[in-house]
């Protein structure tokens, strides 16, 4: 699974800390361990939403402040999505949009 | 002395060690460091001498009460500002019901911070200052002037929420935290941090906010007289807004005043970084109870 997070965190693209986590089979980057519990939640409701087995990739816009609008693609089927969390990773909402 | 607005520890040495220790902790991916790193420093990481320099320039300022409000205007008023003050410009019922569950939780911890300002300090403009504030948040004086907490019970009441069901609600998990952390900061530091951290947050309903550079109010003020809430939800909001003013004033200027006499600018700084952090989460929780409320949690 790919995100547009090149440079470094997988969910927030920071490049301080260094953690990383197994998610679904694939070893991704994240700076600490909260990013990667929001990652691994988020992933799990998409999957529970639509019924996929696997994400091939995830665009994510957005920060910790305002919430994150995104777009997971399997294939060529997509699914957005907005989600938001308190500061120790609790989602706060979670809707498709 | 300086403090770690994160964990709070106290070094006795310079900024250069604090920023010794984000960058020590950063390396041991610990989370909240990491975090507060990127929503106060940036996320691109860079070399020890550079975060340093980051740090001293964060810091430094001539006017700790201009420092305060700047920071906080850029976290809660910045663009965009925090979801709850966006919510807040035209209130659906939702919104005012999680707000008068979990401000409850939070008054009766703000007299009490108050309470234990005043219990550390000898200072009688101090006292004096944190007396009126409980009497006003808290006491009110006859019926004529209720408290703050009264015309929040009454705005809960108009929505359907009675008082009992306030007083027998628990705190929301970041509410709880929140409270916690207020309770400590200004139980077990100087009065001076304890008003830092507490009394900055009067910002938020400040009137004078959009001087400041915000670009909205924490509610459109026609709403208090368009019908659109309750007249008890326009009563207590109409107060806070009012009051928040002169609160919020009179407290930066103690606390400018007293930092300065006590040399301890940098300790009230980091407490007030904390307070702003748990302060965010507590806004999402009165949304979060909101939506509990009505039943719209996804």
């Amino acid at each position: 699974m790919k995100t547009n997070n090149s440079e470094g965190c997988a969910l927030c693209n920071a490049t301080w800390g260094e953690y990383w986590r197994e998610i679904d089979g694939e070893n991704m980057p994240f700076c600490c361990n909260i990013c990667a519990d929001i990652f691994q939640e988020m992933v799990r409701r998409v999957k529970e939403n639509t019924g996929w087995d696997k994400i091939d990739y995830i665009n994510l816009e957005g920060n910790y402040s305002k919430g994150r609008n995104c777009t997971a693609t399997n294939g060529d089927r997509k699914y957005s999505y907005y989600f938001r969390t308190y500061s120790d990773g609790k989602f706060i909402t979670f809707e498709e949009r | 002395m300086t403090r770690c607005p994160v964990c709070l520890v106290q070094m006795n040495d310079t900024i250069a060690r604090l920023s010794d220790h984000f960058y020590a902790l950063q390396l041991k991916n610990n989370a909240d460091h990491i975090m507060w790193l990127n929503r106060y420093i940036g996320k691109q990481r860079f070399g020890q001498d550079e975060l340093e320099l980051k740090f001293e320039k964060f810091f430094r300022t001539a006017s700790l009460k201009e420092w305060i409000i700047s920071n906080f205007v850029r976290k809660f008023y910045g663009d965009p500002p925090h979801m709850f003050i966006l919510e807040m410009q035209h209130p659906k019922e939702y919104v005012l019901k999680g707000y008068a569950m979990e401000h409850h939780h939070f008054l009766k911890q703000w007299v009490r911070s108050c309470a234990s300002i005043i219990s550390n300090t000898d200072m009688e403009d101090v006292q004096a200052f944190e007396i009126e504030n409980i009497v006003s948040e808290w006491y009110g004086a006859g019926d004529s002037r209720p408290s703050h907490h009264e015309l929040l019970l009454r705005m809960g009441e108009s929505l359907g929420v009675s008082r009992d069901a306030i007083y027998k609600s628990e705190p929301l998990p970041a509410t709880k935290r929140a409270v916690e952390a207020w309770s400590m900061m200004s139980r077990d530091f100087t009065f001076v941090e304890g008003m830092a951290a507490m009394h900055s947050l009067e910002l938020v309903a400040s009137r004078n906010i959009r001087k400041y550079g915000a670009t909205m109010g924490y509610f459109d003020p026609v709403i208090l007289e368009d019908g659109s809430i309750t007249e008890e939800a326009a009563n207590f909001l109409g107060e806070g807004y009012n009051a928040d003013v002169a609160h919020s004033e009179t407290a930066l200027d103690l606390i400018e005043k007293y930092s300065k006499e006590m040399r301890n600018t940098q300790d009230c700084q980091a407490v007030f970084l904390k307070s702003i952090e748990v302060f965010d989460d507590y806004l999402n929780a009165r949304l979060e109870r909101g939506m509990m409320l009505e039943d719209k949690q996804q």
